[in-house]
């Protein structure tokens, strides 16, 4: 086995990410305990990866290929994501049932390679879920054709252990790409992504919101770049951070020269729930073309205590008033999945969650 | 026979330190509707509140019994489910809560708090749409966020069609009719009384200026300056002071 390098923290993009635990968990055993896979039901094709290995038996892959996967990074994290993984190629005008995929955990590490490409016009919806408890490293490189759209939603449930993602996005002329990710399980976690608009009028969206508590650490890293004209990107996040928990958000629109007219909206917004937490905020913009609207926004604050009474005056008790407030704190950032059925459920975890504080 | 509803002896309070109620005592017995009319600054705003129970307003000295129970030593959501409701000054925008959720959530954690059945999706909107309806307000507005863009008139509408679909036993309406045109004040004071009058029911208006009162007749009315009640009448002494001033009134 060789040796794990794992980025410093004194790298920028790595200031607040704490990777101390990942040479322990890489080296620990899977175990018996085998979580069953929570489906959200969708009706297309299914997947079940146990410790990064496909589940035949318990899948329908339908269209998704597994195997040798089309993915090379030089990420530090991603690149351990070599060998078999799955593969969803869509032809021209394609329209796929959405797909579900569900990462089961069972003590030890996984480095899971995936790609995505969507030729022109094509549609795609992919779910994925992870639970159990492990490491489990993913690296999905996407590209999306001339007017292409994909809608991609993750929720990250691991009671334990560590979840880290690299996503490599290409989109392409007014193509369309939607991710929304939800934290809100017991592990810590790092969903790192590189999204490049290269095809005018473009359009990227990733965010979604991270829930921590008691020690846990998660953060998104986010860099979207446009290349050309017309672009839009939008990047709404939110973090809620309880007892001495850590959530950060880091996310960077980068403008080049040529990237006229474009529209980008950043907005990162943190709540503590206890002053013991942390959230660390940092919007980046980076513009050189000269005709750009780039909007962003950075506000860490607490459960407004007028708020409060008002609800508890009503007659709401005051655990559920501050479930309420904090469940319409996050709400913007999860209504962007398209699929009903899937926010829904969204919804359902996040409130999970905040039942459990 | 005389049902005493809310009774305050000798009540003492005070905000960041600073003493603003002084000894205020005050007894309203059920079916009575009473004002209690004052200067800026003499503690209406706080009487509501510390009968609320918002943090940060502290009661150093008196007791306040509502209905039998000892009401300081209740929750603020427990004190709602006894039967209290307190009508906002300044209602609070709660954006990504709708109306209809905050409402029906209030009322079934009263309805639990009480020993009842929760209502149902249905039950509740026609209920929700009704009270609605009598207040003049726009079904929309019930889907809305929670006073979110709401003007000043809209969001004491809004108090009063919470309070009517709640239906407490006591209401303590602070300067429910501040940012009012004149149809509003009508509909508003039409709901008060529509709402509240009732022999098993009671209300402390809390008012700065005496033209709610034309809509929803005092039995009784209460200056209070500086911490205390300095004088009691009928209706008719709000009318003295809206003539002659609290200074002249109240000294």
């Amino acid at each position: 086995m060789t040796t794990l390098v794992l980025p410093a923290r004194n790298e920028e993009a790595w200031r607040w990410a704490d990777l101390s635990r990942l040479p322990a968990l890489a080296e620990a055993a899977p175990t018996a305990i085998r979580p069953e896979p929570r489906w959200i039901g969708l009706g297309g094709p299914h997947l079940v990866f146990v410790d990064g290995v496909f589940d035949a038996a318990a899948s329908d892959p339908g269209r998704v290929a597994l195997g040798a996967v089309d993915a090379a990074t030089g990420h530090p994290l991603g690149r351990l994501a070599t060998g078999e993984g799955w593969t969803l190629t869509l032809a021209a005008d394609a329209v796929a049932d959405p797909v579900e995929i569900v990462h089961i955990a069972t003590g030890g590490a996984s480095h899971l390679p995936a790609r995505i490409a969507l030729a022109d016009d094509a549609v795609a919806h992919v779910v994925e879920t992870f639970i159990g408890a492990g490491w489990s490293n993913r690296l999905t490189a996407i590209s999306l054709g001339r007017s292409a759209r994909l809608m991609r939603s993750v929720r990250l449930l691991q009671d334990s252990g560590f979840v880290s993602l690299r996503d490599e996005v290409r989109v392409g002329e007014g193509a369309s790409h939607v991710a929304i990710m939800l934290g809100a399980g017991g592990a810590d976690s790092r969903i790192d992504a590189h999204i490049d608009c290269i095809g005018e009028a473009a359009f990227a969206e990733m965010g979604g919101a991270l829930l921590t508590r008691g020690k846990q650490r998660q953060e998104a890293a986010v860099v979207v770049r446009h290349s050309e004209p017309s672009g839009q990107s939008r990047q709404i996040w939110r973090a809620v951070a309880a007892d001495a928990s850590t959530a950060s958000l880091a996310a960077r629109v980068e403008v080049a020269r040529d990237a006229q007219k474009t529209d980008g909206e950043q907005s990162l917004r943190g709540l503590l729930l206890q002053r013991s937490a942390t959230v660390n905020l940092k919007p980046e913009l980076e513009i050189f073309a000269d005709d750009v609207k780039c909007a962003h926004g950075a506000t860490v604050g607490e459960l407004d205590a007028r708020a409060l009474f008002y609800l508890e005056s009503r007659g709401i008790e005051p655990a559920r008033a501050r479930a309420l407030l904090t469940r319409a704190f996050v709400a913007d950032a999860l209504d962007r999945i398209g699929e009903e059925k899937v926010r829904e459920t969204f919804a359902a975890d996040a409130d999970a969650w905040l039942a459990g504080l | 026979m005389t049902y005493i509803m809310l009774k305050i002896e000798n009540l003492h309070a005070e905000v960041d330190g600073k003493p603003i109620l002084k000894g205020l005592s005050l007894t309203v017995n059920a079916g009575e509707v009473h004002a209690i009319m004052g200067p800026n600054g003499a503690g209406k705003s706080t009487l509501g509140y510390v009968l609320g129970g918002r943090p940060g307003y502290e009661v150093t000295e008196g007791s306040v019994m509502f209905d039998g129970q000892d009401l300081l030593a209740l929750e603020p959501h427990e004190r709602a489910a006894a039967g209290l409701f307190l009508g906002f000054q300044y209602p609070v925008e709660i954006p990504g809560v709708s109306n209809v959720q905050f409402l029906r959530e209030a009322l079934n954690a009263q309805r639990k708090g009480r020993g009842e059945a929760a209502l149902s999706g249905a039950e509740f909107l026609k209920l929700a749409r009704a009270q609605a309806d009598a207040l003049a307000m726009p079904q929309d507005m019930l889907k809305r966020p929670v006073n979110v863009g709401f003007s000043g008139g809209e969001k004491k509408r809004n108090e009063m069609v919470q309070m009517g679909i709640i239906g407490p036993r006591l209401a303590i309406l602070d300067e429910t009719d501040s940012g009012l045109d004149i149809d509003a004040l009508r509909v508003v004071g039409d709901g008060i009384n529509r709402i509240m009058r009732g022999e098993d029911k009671a209300v402390l208006l809390i008012t700065h200026y005496q033209r709610l009162l034309d809509y929803v007749k005092p039995d009784f009315v209460h200056v209070l300056a500086d911490g205390r009640i300095a004088r009691s009448g009928g209706a008719e002494l709000a009318h003295e002071l809206e003539r002659e001033g609290y200074g002249a009134v109240a000294a």
